[in-house]
């Protein structure tokens, strides 16, 4: 059944994307700020994902899923649990790496590429990332949902994402597709789902 | 008379020690008659298959872990690319017996020397077919040695149930690198290590099916 309406919402979701319409400023101006209103409303905040890896000379996309975990202010867990067990900490200007049983850790400490990472994956979750100084935006409607495509100003960031894609719930305006594209041919779509917001996290799940 | 007889003996020494080390690879096994001239090897032979293994890395210390893809695009040539877990793709090389590409590198990895350790590691990682020239043998497997310019291949393929488990790389003294695969159906492998000798340099590829 789950399967059935992923692909559902998969085929919808496709068939939209051909039909996206940009925004007039007003459109903007309220959809930045619904999110805006919601994404300062969380606390803490756990979803599943599937993450599928788009290679043009693929015949199928790369399929890995798991669980991520975020509580403010900079707490993050992103946990792959299929087909392998790989998880990633950060935490305390630090990044603990846990791939199969084996830990390592990187003192990222100031490192200003992992700050804007993280920064990124958080923002890229909660949907709060409408910097204007960070990156040239553009807003499109979908039926039933919105969509937001961030390109990098910084030239350091951009020789890995030209692009960045959200697309979220309009009713919710939460995020439940983030896409990174590295070419136009090559990238990779994180769908979330069964997201919960605000239940309470204890700080011990940030271990690795 | 007696200055050319120690010339001589200088020679025979020389050439034997030579000999020996020459000799080094193969020294404990036991030359064979040849029971075949080519060799195929079906791990990475299908253009319908996309070959995903989940990878670890250790260089000098340092783990790297991410994702290796490979794919046969045409008859010679394999495309491979590395990700990280998330999928951001750190290189992606064409790779065939005679020709090299780099299509894009992250400029941490982009180092010559490396690209051409890479290089070499990839190109027998996904070789097909090895010409033979000359076959030995152990307990527990036939061997068959390849040329491949300046230097040779070793090909072990175990006697028990005919599958490709080890190529050692080697110049005429001594081993280079080291391929060693598990294979269950003699498709693809499921497990392959890339073991230097020279250099702390070890790849460790597991193979995975995509939910």
């Amino acid at each position: 059944m789950k399967t059935k309406i992923a692909l559902l919402i998969l085929f919808i979701s496709g068939n939209l994307f051909a039909q996206e319409q940009k925004m007039t400023d007003a459109e903007i101006a309220t959809f930045k700020q619904d999110v805006n209103v919601v994404s300062k409303k969380i606390k803490t905040l756990s979803t599943d994902f599937v993450q599928y890896k788009h290679l043009d000379f693929l015949s199928k996309d790369i399929e890995t899923s798991g669980k991520m975990i975020f509580k403010e202010p900079s707490l993050l867990q992103w946990q792959y649990k299929k087909p392998y067990n790989y998880s990633i900490v950060f935490k305390n200007g630090k990044i603990l790496i846990n791939d199969e049983g084996k830990k390592s850790a990187v003192d990222i400490g100031n490192s200003k590429i992992f700050g804007r990472i993280n920064k990124l994956i958080v923002g890229s979750v909660s949907g709060n990332m409408f910097d204007d100084k960070e990156f040239t935006i553009s807003y499109f409607k979908l039926k039933g949902q919105n969509l937001a495509k961030f390109v990098p100003k910084d030239a350091t960031l951009k020789k890995y994402i030209k692009q960045i894609e959200l697309t979220f719930d309009k009713e919710e305006a939460t995020v439940v597709q983030v896409k990174l594209l590295e070419s136009s041919e090559d990238y990779t779509r994180i769908v979330l789902k069964n997201k919960v917001i605000n239940a309470k996290i204890d700080d011990s799940v940030f271990t690795n | 008379m007696q200055k050319s007889t120690i010339q001589f003996l200088l020679i025979n020494c020389f050439l034997a020690i030579v000999l020996v080390s020459c000799g080094s690879v193969t020294k404990n096994y036991t030359p064979k008659k040849l029971d075949k001239t080519s060799y195929e090897v079906p791990y990475f032979s299908d253009s319908k298959t996309d070959y995903v293994y989940k990878t670890n890395i250790t260089v000098y210390g340092n783990e790297i872990s991410g994702i290796f893809i490979a794919k046969k695009i045409n008859d010679t040539t394999h495309r491979i690319v590395f990700t990280t877990e998330f999928g951001n793709k750190l290189l992606d090389f064409e790779i065939s017996d005679s020709s090299f590409k780099v299509n894009s590198i992250v400029s941490e990895l982009d180092r010559k020397i490396l690209i051409n350790t890479l290089k070499e590691d990839f190109r027998l990682l996904l070789k097909k077919e090895y010409l033979i020239q000359e076959q030995f043998e152990n307990d527990s497997d036939d061997i068959y040695k390849s040329k491949d310019g300046k230097r040779d291949n070793y090909l072990f393929i175990s006697k028990k149930d005919h599958r490709l488990e080890k190529v050692v790389h080697a110049s005429k003294t001594k081993e280079k690198f080291t391929l060693i695969f598990s294979s269950e159906n003699n498709i693809f492998a499921e497990k392959i290590d890339i073991i230097h000798r020279n250099i702390k340099l070890k790849i460790e590829l597991n193979y995975f099916k995509s939910e």
